[in-house]
């Protein structure tokens, strides 16, 4: 579905990817870790087209080179909101829900591209039964929920836009650990259903856990690749990048 | 025990008053604003709320670019005064009637709004907000410029534009501006209203929310900004000329600072982003500095033997300036979006289930 390759990204002459090849399977679950700076939040923001938009007040755009095939076609050179039409859909870091509206204008704003009336209550139906919360929450400001009602707010809009691969960043960041299971529980679920996903990840244990093929990113290079069991083989490999 | 009584008699006034549904009470303030004219206040006054009507149209469309849409403009004087220029060249060359310089003026106005996007989508924030404010500081030197004079005709401006009314005499003729711009106040404010609530608008205030959540979004940033600013100065245009039309004149104040920022004091004095706002926010302005300032204090010093004496045209600016300090300390979110606060709070402790009009909501107060 998603093929990636040789992308490297540079942010002002300082490289953040390193020639990185990536892919992901139709129906896959595919897990990227690395320590902090790595440059995972970069891929995601690369694949969905938000790295290259011009940004007000920025001199130097960052600059990107290398293939991004999605269905067979190129989208490196895409805008933002023409990547998103084509399905994939990018739940950012941090979360960043519209804290100006309420719950349930935050799912509105998820099914913007759509023009299936219909499909879209269906749809808000079924997030409202992936996150129970939400619903009872549905006429709240999102400024006023809590950490993991925003986390599960920001997975619920991603959704919302009816995506065919959902790059998420960093769900567990700030979260409990009680809440991050929640979560990975659920992103679980939505993938059973068959929404392919990339998960970008810190925390190891809960992506080893969860994903099919594990990418391991270090200083802006894959290092390796594999399902958990082939990583957790190499001895180097466990110690230096899982910490396990 | 008194205060108590107080208190009860307060809250039982207030619950009965604002039982009223604030679109019924946005009808009254119009139906009373129809009757102005048969309270025999004098041309003056009613010119005056003229020119709030035209403030407040001015006014609500730069609370729609910036209080919706989060792109600062400190230049909306540059639309303004292309409205009225356009309106003026119309007329002094091809002598066109009302009729066409208007729609002309409102139709360039809004080019240059949309023109006007594309370099500000470059910067964001106080960047946006320093670049905008150079742009009518460069047309009004420009509209100064000696030897364009022939065609702008200089400090002067353009004087002597086509009255609306001309077979009208002279009191029935403002009556009749009055109530025409009282209705294009009217519909120009539903209109930015319902843009505002639409499902444009929530994209509008998505921007202002967050940029990058939006792209997730899959929104197309670019094209709903340039969307905004063409809107905005569609508006600020239509404000511009209907005061060249109003007051026969089309002058290179129309570029200044002092009219770039008259829409933030008004619609800070009203609450940004409320849309309706502004248009409290004008009236504010015209009646207290225009009214109260101009003509009754005056009057009362008349009256007790004193005149008042030459400075205090400039003091007025002071106080002016103080008072409106003290409301926006005490007030910041605004005189209206105060009002409806109270008034959403005494609706909610009713029905809490119900779910208002969005735009109070939106805003509403977070309590602790």
């Amino acid at each position: 579905m998603l093929e990636v390759q040789d992308l490297t990204v540079h942010y002002d002459g300082a490289m953040a990817l390193n020639r990185v090849n990536l892919e992901v399977g139709d129906g896959q679950f595919v897990g990227v870790v690395g320590p902090n700076g790595s440059g995972k939040s970069t891929l995601l923001r690369a694949l969905s087209g938000i790295l290259t938009e011009v940004e007000p007040g920025k001199k130097e755009r960052p600059s990107l080179s290398g293939s991004i095939l999605f269905e067979g076609k190129e989208i490196s050179k895409l805008k933002a909101w023409q990547i998103t039409k084509l399905g994939i859909i990018h739940c950012p870091e941090r979360r960043r829900p519209f804290a100006e509206m309420t719950t349930l204008e935050n799912l509105e704003m998820g099914a913007y591209l759509r023009k299936d009336k219909k499909d879209v209550r269906k749809d808000l139906e079924r997030v409202y039964e992936l996150f129970p919360i939400l619903k009872e929450r549905a006429n709240q400001m999102s400024r006023t929920l809590s950490g993991g009602e925003q986390q599960m707010l920001a997975i619920a809009r991603a959704l919302m836009s009816k995506p065919k691969l959902l790059l998420i960043d960093e769900p567990s960041l700030g979260l409990a650990p009680i809440l991050k299971e929640t979560v990975l529980k659920t992103i679980k679920e939505i993938w059973s259903s068959g929404v392919t996903i990339l998960l970008v990840e810190q925390d190891v244990a809960i992506t080893l856990a969860t994903a099919q093929k594990i990418y391991i990113l270090a200083h802006g290079r894959m290092v390796t690749h594999g399902a958990k069991e082939e990583l957790m083989k190499d001895r180097d490999i466990r110690e230096v990048y899982l910490g396990l | 025990m008194v205060r108590s009584y107080f208190r009860r008699a307060y809250s039982s006034f207030t619950a009965h008053v604002f039982d009223i549904p604030p679109r019924f009470m946005a009808f009254l303030f119009f139906l009373l604003l129809l009757t102005v004219p048969a309270m025999q206040l004098g041309s003056y006054v009613l010119r005056l709320l003229i020119m709030a009507n035209i403030f407040a149209i001015f006014a609500v469309s730069w609370d729609l670019l910036v209080g919706r849409t989060g792109q600062i403009s400190l230049g909306h004087a540059l639309f303004f005064g292309i409205g009225g220029y356009t309106s003026g060249l119309l007329f002094q060359f091809f002598a066109l009637p009302i009729w066409v310089t208007i729609p002309a003026a409102v139709a360039i106005g809004a080019l240059a709004g949309f023109l006007i996007g594309f370099p500000c989508l470059r910067v964001k924030g106080p960047y946006l907000a320093l670049i905008t404010m150079a742009f009518p500081l460069i047309l009004s030197n420009l509209v100064k410029w000696s030897p364009l004079e022939p065609i702008f005709g200089g400090e002067l401006g353009f004087r002597s534009l086509p009255p609306f009314f001309p077979f009208l005499p002279f009191t029935q003729a403002i009556m009749a501006e009055y109530y025409l711009i009282l209705l294009l106040l009217f519909v120009s404010s539903i209109v930015i209203y319902k843009i505002a609530n639409s499902k444009t608008g929530i994209v509008f205030v998505s921007i202002l929310d967050d940029e990058v959540a939006s792209k997730a979004c899959g929104i197309n940033v670019t094209r709903y900004k340039i969307f905004a600013f063409t809107i905005s100065s569609f508006f600020a245009s239509l404000a511009g000329c209907l005061q060249a039309h109003i007051l026969k004149l089309a002058n290179p104040p129309m570029f200044s600072l002092d009219i770039s920022f008259l829409p933030v004091i008004l619609t800070f004095l009203g609450g940004i982003g409320t849309i309706y706002g502004p248009i409290v926010g004008s009236y504010i302005y015209v009646i207290l500095d225009r009214y109260i300032m101009s003509i009754l204090l005056p009057k009362a010093f008349e009256s007790v033997g004193w005149t008042l004496p030459r400075e205090f045209d400039f003091a007025k600016l002071l106080i002016f300036t103080l008072i409106v300090l003290v409301l926006i300390i005490k007030w910041p979110r605004g005189l209206a979006r105060f009002a409806t606060d109270e008034l959403q709070n005494l609706e909610e402790a009713r029905d809490l289930d119900e779910r208002g009009p969005r735009i109070w909501k939106r805003y509403k107060k977070t309590k602790h």
